[in-house]
């Protein structure tokens, strides 16, 4: 079986690259959305006295991720078609994607931004700065690590679930996967599952890469810590 | 009671943490292991209970080898205190306090009795209030106690200590050791107490075993330690305050003089002169008919005539026999005029004590510990 | 008290429209889901989750125990290894691979489950039992307890919420596993809504799909209740104060 699976790839690599590009399309697609739908709220709801907001929000958002990605779909399929949009496909998949993926960006950007250092904070009023330039100075810079490592976490997760979407027709990699089964061709079902995998391992470690990359060189070493 | 022999212990990788330890601790003795961290002082209480099994040597608890008891057995018969953290959070107080109890089978209701004594020994008021708590809802000194009486729970004769009072305030830490003082007066267990802390040890021990690099490098009561240092090495650990140090180990009552001299309200000022002169003093105690001690007389304002009552200078302080000669110290400084009166407990006047005593005092070397018990 | 408002107005709401997508009747030619066959999936679908559930908390929270203790401590590398990535897999080629192997059906769907649900419960028992104190650990040793006595007085209690959320992560999962394994013939809402799919009946996707979503969020929040509750008091408070002193 592992054989047959390795063969399969070495044959049709162009359309498995393909599957590839396409299951990457969706996943970049929905997280860019889910970042900036995340950092927007979050920075909306960490302000101060919107404390109560803020946890109804993030509630929400927890309630949405534990919604299973075939009814999710299912029912995003159906408000979709209500008004009269695109009901199949790509769109739909999208959407739910960056609501599952606005849960862990939201949550890291909420709890970083409220946890800057009040002693920094002060600092930064003491030297005349403005409660805007002491968020987008000081708060976001520092909010970055935790950001991104909500990032993360999401896109592994998001292509998990981007797989599913193959089946309402948004393509990508669980394609080889549906067409595995319907045909019981086990080698179809392990290439498709082996290359989400690896994408989502390889995400991993570059975004983490990344993560290190983007957070401010003076607090590199604490946050390693 | 416990005896070490040549105790050694090399942990996998060669560390040699402790190296060829011979230790005896008599029954109802303090023996607290002293030294820097990683001298081994850790290590060498663990191995009493097995916690850290021996390299080579023996240890003997009562009159057994300790390998011949069930590791579980031996540790029963063994009280041992941490730090509040080995408090079981999940645990209320009183299944804490009945762990060994509960192990060696005792009925609920002698657990709960005992659960509450220990309560009301270690002064955790009213102990019913306190049994139903958890770890989680008491401060860091409440707990502390907790941990004290979770080591006595079933009565041991032996009391293994692991820096039980380590992560608490300074305040609180001082007023448990007093009261663990006054525990131990009661019920004396023999106690191995280990510190990093030399007042700590000065103040609790019968006798200091003090480790350095996994040796023994002195064991001796406090006194002696200050006193006479075996080497540089324990010079330096005890400090060089070590003189103060030792004042806390003598009560004012060994030193004070008896029956000082005095003058009385009724005296006349010339009389008190001719006292001050013939004594060669500066200042006297005054007492009343009674002898109640009720101010000083000084040269300087015992001018013209008069009566000493007129002229009398209040006191600010009082000193009690059972007193610890650094209290005294203290005291003195901020005495109006550096001496200290004594009094008893119908505030008579029965000793002073001024620097000279303490300079006589610290410049010879106690011998063996004062007979006479240090009351704080 | 919000939150409570918004959780009731969701199931309500998801409730209704199963309610109404299911009282159509039919859609042109096409039939919905007769309510006693609707209600038939939904206890399939549970039974699919509990069973798969309670076949992976079998072996997972022994497994993890195993691992746990010092002489098996070897393991763990590997044991974090597997279930990181293990946890990339996605479900569908589990249940793919399942299908292919022991053949269409019910078995399958449910062996997959389970397959794919022992790693996170092994993983969180593993990380419970672990996070315990060492100082706790060796205060429980000190006193004369054995490793017996140790593990079921003091360690497993106090790794009681690891391996409930464990659990309730795991179940919560499960219930979006099993709809997945409606294409293999499992049975359980995911038919409904891949029927639903094939014959592009929005209506019937969605009586499949609200249902699901409905279980999944009551499983969630179930389980979190009984993971508070299964959590020993003091150690509840502990946390509480321990979250507060942050």
């Amino acid at each position: 079986m592992i054989s047959t699976t390795w063969r399969y790839l070495g044959e049709n690599w162009a359309y498995v690259g393909q599957l590839v590009v396409e299951h990457l399309r969706i996943v970049f697609l929905a997280n860019g959305l889910a970042v900036v739908l995340g950092l927007a709220l979050g920075i909306f709801i960490a302000k101060r006295g919107r404390e109560a907001l803020a946890e109804l929000v993030l509630y929400t958002a927890g309630i949405l991720l534990t919604i299973p990605s075939l009814a999710l779909y299912g029912i995003l399929m159906a408000i979709l078609d209500a008004l009269g949009l695109v009901s199949i496909g790509l769109v739909p998949v999208v959407i739910a994607l960056t609501l599952y993926g606005l849960l862990p960006i939201l949550r890291n950007t909420t709890t970083a931004l409220r946890s800057t250092d009040p002693a920094t904070l002060e600092a930064g009023r003491g030297m005349g700065m403005s409660e805007a330039q002491l968020l987008w100075r000081v708060r976001v810079p520092l909010a970055v690590p935790a950001v991104m490592a909500g990032l993360r976490q999401a896109m592994v997760m998001n292509v998990g679930i981007a797989a599913i979407g193959a089946y309402i027709g948004a393509g990508g990699l669980g394609q080889l996967i549906f067409r595995g089964i319907a045909n019981t061709r086990a080698d179809l079902v392990l290439a498709g599952a082996l290359c989400v995998s690896l994408l989502a391992v390889g995400l991993d470690l570059a975004l983490g890469a990344l993560e290190r990359l983007a957070t401010p060189r003076g607090i590199r070493k604490e946050a390693r810590r | 009671m416990i005896e070490l022999r040549s105790v050694t212990k090399v942990f996998p990788g060669g560390a040699r943490a402790v190296d060829n330890v011979s230790l005896q601790i008599h029954q109802g003795e303090f023996c607290v292991l002293l030294g820097p961290s990683g001298c081994g002082k850790t290590t060498t209480l663990k191995m009493i209970n097995r916690l850290v099994p021996l390299t080579a040597g023996e240890i003997h608890v009562g009159d057994r080898d300790i390998r011949s008891l069930r590791v579980t057995d031996l540790r029963r018969r063994i009280g041992y205190a941490i730090q509040e953290v080995g408090l079981f959070p999940h645990m209320t107080v009183a299944q804490n306090i009945a762990i060994v109890p509960r192990l060696l089978g005792w009925p609920a209701a002698r657990r709960r009795a005992r659960a509450h004594d220990l309560l009301e020994l270690l002064g955790l008021t009213p102990a019913d209030d306190y049994l139903r708590r958890y770890p989680a809802e008491l401060s860091g000194g409440q707990r502390q106690r907790v941990g004290v009486a979770r080591a006595l729970g079933a009565d041991p004769a032996i009391l293994l200590m692991d820096e039980p009072f380590g992560a608490i305030d300074p305040i609180t830490r001082e007023r448990l050791q007093d009261e663990f003082l006054r525990i131990q007066n009661e019920i004396r267990k023999t106690v191995v107490f280990v510190t990093h802390d030399i007042h700590e040890a000065i103040k609790l021990g019968d006798r200091v075993a003090l480790m350095r690099d996994g040796r023994l490098v002195q064991h001796a009561p406090p006194a002696q330690l200050l006193s006479q240092p075996a080497d540089d090495f324990v010079r330096g650990f005890v400090g060089t305050d070590r003189t103060l140090k030792s004042l806390r180990l003598t009560a004012v009552r060994d030193v004070m003089g008896a029956s000082p001299a005095r003058a009385r309200i009724g005296d006349t000022l010339v009389a008190a002169r001719e006292a001050m002169d013939k004594l060669g003093k500066t200042v006297l105690p005054v007492a009343d008919d009674e002898d109640t001690f009720v101010g000083w007389i000084s040269r300087t304002v015992a001018t013209g005539s008069g009566l000493v009552g007129a002229r009398v200078i209040p006191y600010l302080v009082l000193g009690s026999p059972g007193m610890p000669l650094n209290e005294a110290l203290a005291l003195m400084l901020e005495s109006a005029t550096g001496q200290l009166a004594i009094v008893d407990d119908e505030r008579r006047l029965v000793g002073l004590v001024t620097f000279e005593t303490l300079f006589e005092r610290v410049r010879r070397p106690p011998e063996p510990p004062s007979a006479s018990e240090v009351q704080p | 008290m919000r939150r409570n408002l918004i959780l009731v107005v969701l199931l309500l709401g998801l409730a209704s429209v199963t309610a109404w997508v299911t009282h159509i009747g039919r859609v042109g030619f096409f039939m919905m889901a007769p309510p006693e066959k609707l209600l038939a999936a939904l206890r399939e679908h549970v039974e699919i989750v509990l069973v798969a559930e309670a076949i992976a908390i079998a072996v997972g929270i022994p497994l993890g125990l195993l691992l746990s203790r010092r002489s098996f401590s070897r393991g763990a590398p590997i044991l974090s290894a597997i279930t990181s990535v293990g946890q990339t897999v996605p479900t569908l080629a589990l249940v793919g691979v399942f299908s292919i192997m022991l053949g269409l059906g019910l078995r399958s769907a449910i062996v997959a489950l389970a397959v794919y649900t022992v790693l996170p419960i092994v993983r969180n028992t593993y990380a419970g039992l672990t996070s315990v104190d060492a100082r706790v650990r060796e205060a429980a040793r000190g006193m004369g307890m054995s490793p017996a006595q140790t593990l079921w007085r003091v360690e497993f209690p106090l790794a009681v919420p690891l391996i409930m959320a464990g659990i309730r992560t795991s179940t919560v999962l499960n219930v979006g596993s099993a709809a997945v394994a409606g294409m293999i013939g499992a049975g359980g809402l995911g038919e409904i809504i891949m029927t639903g799919v094939s014959l592009r009946l929005v209506e019937m996707i969605l009586q499949g799909a609200a249902p699901t979503a409905a279980l999944a969020i009551l499983l969630d929040r179930l389980l979190e209740t009984i993971g508070t509750r299964a959590t020993p008091r003091g150690l509840r408070l502990a946390l509480r104060r321990e979250l507060a002193e942050r």
